[in-house]
């Protein structure tokens, strides 16, 4: 290891910042930045390989990576296409209903697997069933994207930012059913209700176009109902699996890869084509950020930060937890809220280590960094993918258009996480 | 260089032209795309339509898939519906349902010259994953046609036939 004393805190700061700029910036491709920041702190002998190496969570990378070969073998049956359309006629084919049932439907799907799956494979029926009513689909869209970020907010498995903070602090499963389960659902509630102002207006049809709604055949988009069942079994056994890992000291990573591997076996698919669409670009994104983010921590960065904020907050609990709740949802909202995460954790943990109490640490970072990516079309991997897709059918979604929404929502979502958190954990 | 490429690259789109003889279908930006795919069922050896201003200029293409799928979307959508998989699925999918006239569903223009040699009008059509190319004047009027697939069957003809191949 080169000895670059003090220079290697500010070497360190260099390549995070540059790195951090690179995928704010998407100046290059994050993963690629991610990488070249997390190889340069062991290259230039600020960490060595092993402590680098060590750093990178396996239960992290393997719950994505088996969450994400169930997902796919599950979008192949066209599960979520019929799931769309049934839900289009429980509503009636009247459009605020139906607006309000996909939301819910794509809240309930993003709380168990990943919410660019559940936003983009929802999506084309939307699509569709705004033609036919002849309204707009882009309220259609905004309100599934920020239903998603909601519902993912709930589980473990429902957004990155829980894995990691899951895998970093020991919590389960079970533990972030019980403890972001009920203020997710409470914001769902009310996100449900202020849809009507949101996106309530202009919203009457004619009952003849709704006709073409219940001629719609959702038997006709399953490709395989075999593979439907065998998934939807394999699934829900492996969301089982989670709540019982941590009483058998099993990591959810584990439970994933058993998931995944049984769905393979039972399934009879073919595993080459299904794990080429893993998504590799995003398992690497985190090994760059664990990497680079154990060289902060190594350099002494971390415990400054953390100790800056104590003597920001004076060592408070509620302001500090309060405090990082906001710091989170606003950072979120600007930049990427997976590397924010991953940057904290650490952070969170000195905190603790300080003597604040923790538990209420790891959920306001988790609330924060899960409800602020609605704020903006940029704050979230959801947000971007459907805004893309959107575009490109020919329903652009500008940035101002969706902020209009998601900032009232990210914002009534962050005070009532609040008064939560203050409720349930500091009082 | 071996007598395939050399086929490939000295051969001219024009002599090529009058080798295939095939018509172009060129349609109007505003035509109704049942009426357009009508049209290409009666040319069924042109598979890229071609899609013109009234001044008679190329500006967009239309594969024959894509007009069906437009059409097929709006009478049996579960049948697109089945096969979304993934994001280019849904936007592909999205722009097929909105459409109704040739200038909706038309994608950008994909042309070459008459002056361009054979390996150039490939590597076009590969890039772009079309199975043909309209052929354009310095203006970029549509003069002729090149299809893919007629392209590729006369390229093995001459290769076949072509005495120095050995046996």
């Amino acid at each position: 290891m080169i000895p670059w004393g003090d220079d290697a805190v500010v070497l360190t700061a260099l390549i995070f910042v540059v790195t951090y700029a690179l995928i704010a910036t998407e100046r290059i491709d994050k993963t690629i930045a991610a990488l070249l920041g997390g190889t340069a702190v062991v290259v230039v002998g600020i960490v060595d390989q092993e402590e680098a190496f060590g750093a990178i969570d396996l239960n992290v990378i393997f719950l994505l990576a088996g969450m994400m070969t169930m997902a796919t073998i599950l979008r192949r049956t066209g599960f979520f296409q019929w799931l769309a359309i049934r839900s289009a006629k429980f509503a009636g084919a009247e459009p605020y209903r139906l607006l309000v049932v996909l939301s819910v439907v794509c809240a309930l799907l993003s709380a168990v697997l990943d919410n660019v799956t559940t936003v983009v494979l929802l999506a084309p029926v939307t699509l569709y069933l705004a033609r036919v009513l002849r309204v707009s689909p882009v309220p259609f869209l905004i309100s599934q994207i920020l239903a998603s970020n909601i519902g993912g907010t709930a589980t473990l498995i429902g957004d990155p930012p829980n894995i990691l903070i899951g895998s970093a602090a020991g919590l389960g499963f079970l533990e972030f059913l019980l403890n972001m389960g009920p203020i997710a659902v409470a914001i769902l509630i009310v996100f449900v209700i202020s849809t009507r102002f949101l996106f309530g207006r202009d919203m009457a049809v004619h009952d003849d176009v709704k006709e073409a709604i219940f001629e719609l055949d959702e038997r006709e988009v399953l490709t395989d109902e075999r593979l439907l069942r065998i998934s939807l079994v394999v699934i829900g056994a492996t969301i089982v699996g989670f709540m019982v890992a941590t009483p058998l000291g099993l990591e959810a990573g584990t439970i994933a890869l058993l998931g995944a591997a049984v769905l393979l076996l039972v399934s009879g698919v073919e595993v080459e084509p299904v794990l080429r669409e893993v998504e590799w670009p995003t398992l690497f994104f985190f090994v760059g950020l664990f990497m680079l983010v154990e060289a902060v921590v190594h350099v002494g960065i971390i415990d400054a930060l953390a100790a800056a904020l104590i003597d920001l907050t004076g060592g408070d609990p509620t302001v500090t937890t309060i405090g990082l709740l906001w710091l989170s949802g606003i950072a979120s909202a600007i930049i990427d809220n997976i590397p924010y995460t991953a940057t904290m954790i650490p952070v969170v943990q000195q905190m603790g280590a300080s003597g604040i109490p923790i538990e209420p640490l790891w959920w306001s970072l988790a609330l924060g960094a899960c409800l602020g990516g609605n704020a903006t079309i940029v704050g979230a991997s959801a947000n971007v993918v459907v805004a893309n897709m959107a575009g490109r059918s020919g329903h652009p979604i500008g940035f101002l258009e969706f902020a209009r929404y998601g900032v009232l929502v990210a914002v009534v979502s962050l005070l009532m996480s609040s008064v939560y958190l203050y409720g349930r954990y500091l009082l | 260089m071996t007598g395939k490429f050399r086929l490939a690259r000295h051969t001219t789109v024009a002599a090529c032209q009058d080798l295939l003889a095939i018509e172009p279908l060129i349609v109007h930006g505003d035509d109704d795309l049942l009426t357009v795919m009508r049209r290409a069922a009666g040319h069924p050896e042109t598979r890229l339509i071609g899609v013109v201003d009234d001044a008679g200029i190329l500006v967009g293409v239309l594969p024959v898939l894509r007009v069906a799928e437009s059409v097929i979307g709006r009478v049996v959508p579960e049948a697109l519906l089945s096969d979304i998989e993934d994001i280019d699925d849904v936007a592909r999918f999205g722009h097929a349902i909105e459409a109704r006239t040739a200038g909706e569903a038309m994608i950008e223009r994909a042309v070459t010259s008459p002056d361009a040699t054979i390996d150039q009008a490939f590597r076009v059509m590969h890039t772009r994953h079309l199975s043909g190319l309209y052929i354009v004047d310095a203006d970029g009027r549509p003069t002729g046609y090149l299809d893919l697939l007629e392209l590729a069957i006369r390229y093995v003809e001459v290769i076949e036939t072509d005495p120095s191949r050995p046996s």
